[in-house]
């Protein structure tokens, strides 16, 4: 374990300062981690996500004698002495030829994890055309039902999103909208679209998993939104499952805590409650209104002769039609109106 | 005149940019994340993988796009900048949510008493220099009364009495309490429950709520080795007499309670198990309410638009 720092000047200070635990977060940073053995596939492969994945992301040259589903201790560590919460292992053994483990943590301590095969890999070299401007967000598009109904490819989702796509920004400039990660599946057998039960266990069986990146093109289409056009960029993949390591159930619970909702969210109808509205019966959405208490005392009622201010009360009753009158007289007269 | 010829010729230069989809896509606009719920059309797949792969993708990015459009924006150097909506996919946290800081003993006294927090300025106005000069540090106004070249001294003061002296030495106390409190708080903020201390408190309510949870209230149950007496709550009575206000004050308590809940009246719906008149009402006006659907059918369908008659 590293041992906590005490800051000694105000820059270092800053530095850690800048690695606590934040409201919203930042992206991910990934850490790209040789294993033993890395073939020319998988050397490529790294590289050209890393392109992808830049700036956040930092490069481990060396070999490492490392197995993630063993022994994830070197990751944690890693995890905690670089501040980066995702990690992307390739290794290639003779069982498991061309393997890549996307890992993720949370608090430094691993989360998930899913090892992917590659079968087929195309560099950004082979396609001469435009290349996206690193550090731009890309767009995500996921095609298959799977994504919405099997463990193991909402898992892959949500790491892929996480790897690529996962900082939550409040605007995005529509111009820099530069490059498309496709993620689709070749079609599903009947059986695993159906069993629920095939959560485990035959790997062989799950579809492969085609992740394509794309440029776009905006063109005119006559009306406010512009026709899209795709471009082959690069890097093409052709990945299959392998083995995989879901979050353990309270590690899980402890990520997907959301922070409050602040109170102008509240109020504007985002968090949960809205105060004096209401949908009734009749399904008419009501308000009420909290009117301040009314002082029935200077309510005015019919005016009587009987009720006027005693005439000895005042000694200029008489001119009350008097226009010359000085300014105290005139209010008094009022006074008596308010009566 | 008949213009359908050169709409017809307007829509052909353009193509089209709408996508048509057996399920509508899942477009999460928070992450620029589009998901196609459609199953994989096996023959074109085979047919040609890549040419497949790309239209796909195509139809799903324009749908993205077009949502994208459709968003706020708001104008910047670079072109537009879309307000983005929070995201609808919930991803895990790369650390634990931070934990608020433990109040001072100064913010806890503002606290209660309402105090506001106010910025003090840094500089402040020196008249005799005509500048902005330190409230403290270096060449601070704090420093003042140590560095001015004269100072008025009691007649009845010491004959060793040094007056820049005790201006340094008062400055200095000063900082040197604010140290102490400083590390006073630090202190205090240590001892504050940690969550293991927490929990061990919810073990105990949970706890004592399942003893008194059998038949007999916990009577007759087994006592273990070393378990401690429960301490029941200490019931506390109404005085007897109280002034009439109070009184009023707690029989329009209960009053409110009983009837001017809208909440709790919502819940006891009309209608039996057959009809549930909220949904059915919902769907005959159309989502807008009953006032709406009452306003409609009082019209009747042959006057036609409102106003038509003026």
């Amino acid at each position: 374990m590293l041992r906590t720092v005490k800051p000694k000047n105000a820059r270092s200070k800053r530095a850690l300062d800048a690695r606590e635990p934040k409201e919203v977060e930042d992206a991910r940073t990934a850490i790209f981690v040789r294993g033993t053995h890395t073939g020319e596939v998988v050397n490529g492969v790294m590289k050209e996500l890393m392109a992808l994945k830049r700036p956040d992301a930092i490069s481990f040259s060396k070999k490492n004698m490392i197995r993630p589903f063993e022994d994830a201790s070197s990751l944690e560590f890693w995890a905690q002495k670089n501040d980066a919460s995702m990690f992307l292992v390739g290794q290639s053994t003779k069982k498991r030829p061309a393997g890549l483990v996307i890992a993720r943590t949370f608090d430094s301590k691993v989360l998930d994890m899913c090892e992917l095969g590659v079968d087929k890999f195309i560099s950004m070299a082979e396609f001469k055309t435009q290349k996206s401007t690193p550090g731009h967000k890309p767009m995500m598009h996921f095609a298959s039902e799977l994504f919405d109904t099997h463990p193991r490819f909402i898992q892959l989702k949500s790491l892929l999103m996480d790897f690529f796509n996962g900082e939550e920004v409040e605007s995005i400039c529509l111009p820099g909208l530069e490059h498309v990660i496709s993620v689709s599946l070749a079609p599903a057998s009947a059986l695993q679209t159906s069993g629920v039960d095939s959560t485990q266990d035959d790997v062989k069986n799950l579809p492969k998993v085609h992740l394509r990146s794309y440029t776009i093109k905006l063109l005119p289409s006559g009306t406010r939104v512009p026709r899209v056009e795709l471009t082959e960029m690069g890097p093409f993949l052709d990945l299959s499952l392998r083995r995989c390591q879901a979050a353990d159930p309270e590690l899980w619970k402890a990520a997907m805590r959301r922070p409050k909702l602040k109170k102008q969210d509240i109020e504007k109808g985002l968090g949960k409650k809205r105060k004096n509205m209401e949908v009734d019966e009749m399904g008419d959405l009501r308000g009420r209104v909290h009117v301040a208490k009314q002082d029935l005392g200077k309510l005015q009622t019919r005016k009587m002769k009987g009720l006027k201010a005693a005439p000895g009360e005042g000694e200029s009753d008489g001119d009350s039609g008097d226009d010359a009158e000085g300014a105290d007289g005139s209010a008094r007269r009022k006074k008596r109106r308010r009566d | 005149m008949d213009v359908s010829n050169i709409l017809a010729s307007h829509a052909a230069k353009f193509q089209s940019i709408a996508v048509e989809k057996d399920t509508p896509l899942d477009v999460d606009t928070g992450l620029l994340t589009v998901t196609d719920l459609n199953p994989v059309d096996e023959d074109s797949y085979k047919d040609n993988l890549e040419e497949y792969l790309q239209s796909t993708a195509r139809d799903g990015i324009q749908t993205l796009i077009a949502s994208l459009y459709a968003l706020p924006t708001r104008a910047s150097p670079d072109g537009p900048l879309a307000q983005l909506p929070p995201p609808t996919t919930h991803l895990p946290r790369a650390k634990p949510l931070p934990k608020p800081k433990p109040p001072t003993k100064w913010e806890r006294f503002a606290a209660a008493k309402g105090i506001q927090k106010k910025v003090r300025e840094k500089k402040v106005w020196d008249e005799e220099r005509q500048e902005w000069v330190n409230r403290w540090g270096r060449d601070g106004k704090n420093k003042e009364k140590e560095e001015q070249w004269i100072t008025e001294v009691k007649a009845n003061a010491d004959v060793d009495y040094d007056p820049v002296k005790a201006a340094r030495d008062e400055r200095k106390s000063r900082v040197a309490k604010n140290e102490r409190q400083r590390l006073q708080n630090q202190a205090r903020a240590q001892t504050a429950l940690t969550d293991r201390e927490e929990r061990k408190k919810e073990i105990e309510r949970t706890l004592a709520t399942s003893r008194v949870s059998t038949a007999s209230m916990g009577k007759f149950d087994k006592k273990l080795e070393g378990e401690k007496k429960m301490r029941g709550v200490k019931r506390k009575f109404e005085p007897t007499e109280v002034p009439i206000e109070k009184e009023k004050e707690t029989s329009l308590a209960i009053l409110s309670k009983i009837d001017g809940d809208a909440r709790r009246s919502r819940k006891e719906k009309g209608g039996d198990d057959v009809l549930n008149v909220r949904k059915a009402i919902r769907t005959a006006s159309r989502g807008r309410g009953g006032v709406a659907l009452g306003r409609d059918s009082g019209r009747g369908g042959a006057r036609g638009k409102r106003g038509g008659k003026r």
